[in-house]
């Protein structure tokens, strides 16, 4: 395809990474910022420091809901990778009627708006009278990670070989012993990676936590958003940075996972 | 191993049949693999071998029939109680283990002690030639080592049954025939019996004890390889196992056969009445002058169109008035008059070396 | 006594029930509570029992029409810049050497992976009274622009975020598209962009439309950018249902509301399945 790099490829090759730094843009812009003043948002800043670190540890609410978040995201990733892994196994090995029906049904939540799913977690919650804060955003947050958990989980059985679970058979594995010895073990980078990007769900995942969360159970992003929209505080500089941060190392541990799967 | 006094064969399939909706991909078959046999299932893609192995190992259950390994029913039995053991064609060894646990892995299923298992690993290694590699991942060895481990593998817990499913495809040609006598002394050594699949015809024939000659959906030929050789039933037999010059002809009884274009030939095997081909392998025609016929043999005239020389062996091609190109092989050194293409010639053939088909 | 392959049939089901678990989480917390909310649709505070007396109300309120246009005009032109930006960038990714493309796959994914709160908060910086692009513009000489809290704000930080929906599937289409038409055309002598407007463009015509189907059913859910970027002028849909289920705490209103989002989404998801490969970016087994 790259019949002689005339002009027009340059062109091309100009706008694309103009595109690029629009799109990472937002991403560095914070870090300086989170490392600047502490009383005023200004880019470039005058002065540099690690002031909105300390006042993110120190300041009242963040650092719990800092661990509220902690909390969920890690007790979502439990639950969806252990529900979503055998549900793609399944979807995967299986042949029974409704399978494709079930698929669908399993990775609608991704097409559904998450306003919707927010509201509707609101008024079932209301109506059951589930009070539990920890437990109404974790069960909001699973809608939002199982379809990921599985989507991931799925291409990485569909990567596997065939003829190993039948030789495994044919030497007289159980079903469940070829699952837990064979076929987990094979797909376990992207089973992490469908863990890792869970918990980025879970920990970033701001409209259903804005709806179902419980004043004594703020996440970090419900936080973040309120403080967005009524007060901008600077140590929101501080925090994005460590979001960013966040987000940089999922992908990069995603990527050598996957680099290490295809080897 | 030690012969069992029951005298059931160690596989029988009884009028087994498999069809996917309204395709037919195996009609109605018979077949009984006897205790210590090397048994080839050769076909053409698409002639059910696989269907068949698929389910001797009940990776596929028959639409219709029945299933006995070792004189058990096996029918409705999942693959993993059949007590059978598979080599695959791409290995198939766990990446993710060594060779070792790959190996160890049909003895931990049946919960074999680990000292137990640690001098029977060791041991099938030395069996297939390989003491070193315990502790590598396959990955790290040669195609034809990855296979000699997954023999291991398969023989390391005493199956009655090894099937093979074309377990030498994907290696080249020297480390096959290398692979072809390695299979045939462990099966000797050990006296396992052995199913094995493929497509190549050469393969079969060097290794089996009988070869099950597949094409379409059912059995074409059940026989020693000397005899599908030299006495194949079916023009399909004869065609692609070898090669053959197949002449139209019609018996028209007394052991003669017309050809189309008038001239009789004696045949005194095969089929004694009705249209079909007369076979006669290569290396069973000689060339020899125009009219210069030895008496006792058939002979036919023809235009010498060429001639390949293949190392030890000469093939002629001689264009025959009936429309049909006649093959004749001969060892170049028992060559003595030279020939020249577009000459006039004569080809015989003992007679009893060709043979009638009517199928 | 003819069996139908009973033996694998047995076991093929079997494996159905590691679906179990998933698919009673599902029910409980997903399939559920949508159901609560279309029953409620059909209620009302007035009456009990069925009644489309929501859809009705909802469908006459001024609020809900203007909303609906407003939201309608912000997709299509977040989708439209979206489609802009992510063609040049698919085309030239594709174009790449593998190694250097994940290098450059890295650099979309980290803003695809990055919340939306921080890109948000960042466009505030970036596009505020005294942001980066004002500041530019007075050293320019220039009066300051107002970029911020108005339909501009929110179809930058909109279509930001989706270039990467957009991206995906153009770029797969042309990894996928066969090299050696390119390379023929080139043979015959056609020039580059006569290559690319004749061969290469119409070929990616189904990733384009699966990355716009599939931006355009995102763009229909935004809360969270037009809540943060947009002024009261800016309000979607997302926001109209927020400001029913818990502003005014009208739930029918609100659910009747949740119905017609969600439908249109399940429209616009059941035209991306029937464009081929759309399926696979619905996450669809296509085997």
């Amino acid at each position: 395809m790259m019949v002689g790099s005339g002009g027009e490829l340059r062109l091309v090759g100009i706008a694309a990474w103009s595109i690029l730094a629009f799109l990472i843009l937002p991403s560095l812009i914070i870090i300086p910022i989170g490392f600047g003043n502490s009383n005023e948002i200004i880019f470039p800043p005058n002065r540099f420091g690690i002031e909105l670190f300390v006042r993110f540890f120190t300041e009242p609410g963040w650092v719990s809901a800092t661990l509220v978040s902690l909390r969920v995201a890690c007790a979502t990733t439990f639950l969806s990778v252990v529900v979503g892994v055998p549900a793609a196994y399944a979807l995967s090995r299986g042949r029974f009627p409704g399978k494709r029906l079930l698929a669908l049904f399993l990775l609608s939540p991704i097409m559904v708006p998450g306003v919707v799913v927010a509201v509707a977690l609101y008024i079932y919650f209301a109506r059951i009278g589930l009070r539990d804060g920890d437990v109404r955003l974790v069960l909001g947050h699973v809608v939002a990670t199982l379809p990921f958990v599985i989507v991931t989980a799925s291409a990485g059985l569909r990567q596997v070989d065939p003829a190993l679970e039948t030789a495994a058979t044919i030497m007289g594995a159980s079903r469940f012993y070829l699952f837990r010895r064979v076929t987990l073990p094979l797909i376990r980078p992207s089973i992490i990676a469908g863990a890792l990007f869970a918990f980025l769900i879970s920990f970033d995942e701001v409209v259903i936590s804005w709806f179902v969360a419980r004043a004594d159970t703020t996440t970090l992003p419900v936080k973040m958003f309120s403080s967005i929209q009524w007060e901008v505080s600077a140590v929101l500089a501080a925090i994005s940075t460590m979001l960013t941060a966040l987000s940089a190392l999922v992908c990069l541990a995603v990527a050598r996972l996957q680099g290490k799967e295809s080897a | 191993m030690v012969n069992r006094t029951t005298a059931a064969p160690m596989v029988h399939l009884d009028n087994v049949s498999k069809n996917y909706g309204a395709v037919q991909a195996l009609r109605s078959t018979h077949l009984e693999v006897r205790r210590g046999e090397f048994l080839t299932l050769l076909g053409p893609s698409g002639s059910g071998k696989t269907t068949l192995l698929n389910m001797i190992a009940g990776m596929t259950g028959p639409s219709d029939g029945q299933i006995w390994i070792d004189g058990r029913d096996v029918t409705e039995v999942p693959p993993s109680r059949r007590g059978i053991g598979m080599v695959f064609q791409n290995y198939a060894l766990m990446p993710h283990m060594t060779i070792f646990q790959n190996i160890a892995f049909p003895l931990e299923i049946r919960r074999i002690p680990a000292d137990e298992i640690r001098q029977r690993v060791m041991k099938v290694l030395e069996i297939v030639r390989l003491p070193n590699v315990a502790e590598r991942k396959p990955k790290e060895l040669s195609g034809g080592q990855q296979q000699r481990v997954s023999l291991a593998r398969c023989i390391v817990y005493n199956p009655s049954l090894i099937l093979m499913d074309e377990p030498l495809g994907a290696l080249d040609k020297n480390l096959r025939d290398q692979m072809q006598l390695e299979i045939r002394r462990l099966h000797s050594e050990l006296g396992i019996t052995i199913v094995y699949v493929t497509h190549d015809q050469e393969e079969a024939l060097n290794m089996s004890d009988r070869i099950m000659l597949m094409n379409g959906g059912s059995v074409e030929q059940l026989d020693t390889p000397h005899d599908l050789y030299y006495a194949p039933r079916t023009r399909f037999a004869a065609e692609f196992i070898g090669r053959s010059s197949l002449i139209p002809s019609e018996m028209i009884g007394g052991g003669q056969a017309r050809l189309n274009d008038g001239s009789v030939v004696r045949v005194n095997r095969g089929a004694n009445a009705g249209k079909g081909h007369l076979m006669v392998r290569p290396e069973s025609m000689r060339l020899v002058q125009a009219g210069n016929v030895d008496a006792g043999m058939n002979a036919l005239q023809g235009t010498l169109q060429g001639t390949l020389v293949t190392g030890g062996s000469i093939t002629h091609f001689v264009a025959h008035s009936s429309n049909t190109t006649l093959i004749v092989q001969e060892l170049a050194n028992e060559r003595r008059t030279a020939f020249t293409s577009g000459e006039q010639i004569s080809v015989t053939w003992p007679v009893d070396a060709g043979i009638f088909l009517d199928r | 006594m003819a069996r139908a392959g009973g033996l694998e049939r047995q076991q093929a089901l079997r494996i159905a029930f590691y679906a179990v678990p998933a698919a009673i989480l599902m029910l409980a917390v997903f399939a559920v509570p949508l159901g609560t909310v279309v029953i409620q649709s059909f209620t009302s505070e007035a009456s009990p029992g069925f009644t489309l007396a929501s859809y009705a109300k909802i469908l006459s309120a001024t609020l809900f029409v203007r909303v609906s246009w407003k939201t309608l005009e912000i997709t299509l032109l977040a989708t439209a810049f979206a489609l802009l930006l992510a063609y040049p960038l698919a085309y030239y990714m594709a174009q790449q050497p593998p190694r250097r493309r994940a290098m450059l796959m890295i650099l979309v994914l980290v803003p695809f992976w990055t919340s939306v709160l921080v890109k948000s908060f960042a466009f505030t910086v970036i596009l505020g009274q005294s942001g980066l692009v004002n500041t530019a513009i007075s050293w320019l000489g220039l009066p300051p622009v107002k970029l911020l809290f108005n339909r501009i704000g929110v179809i930058i930080g909109m279509s930001h975020f989706l270039v990467p929906f957009m991206v995906f599937p153009i770029l797969s289409n042309l990894l996928n598209q066969p090299r050696d038409l390119v390379s023929a055309a080139s043979i015959l002598g056609a020039g580059k962009w006569r290559i690319f407007w004749r061969v290469t463009l119409p070929l990616s015509m189904p990733g384009v439309m699966a990355g716009v189907l599939l931006v355009m059913i995102l763009s229909l859910g935004f809360y969270v950018v037009p809540a943060l970027l947009g002024g009261r002028q800016d309000m979607m849909l997302a926001n109209l249902v927020d400001f029913y289920a818990r502003e005014i705490i009208d739930w029918p209103m609100a659910s009747a509301l949740s119905v017609i989002l969600m439908g249109t989404a399940a429209i616009a998801a059941i035209i991306l399945s029937l464009i081929p490969g759309g399926s696979a970016i619905l996450g669809g087994d296509e085997r």
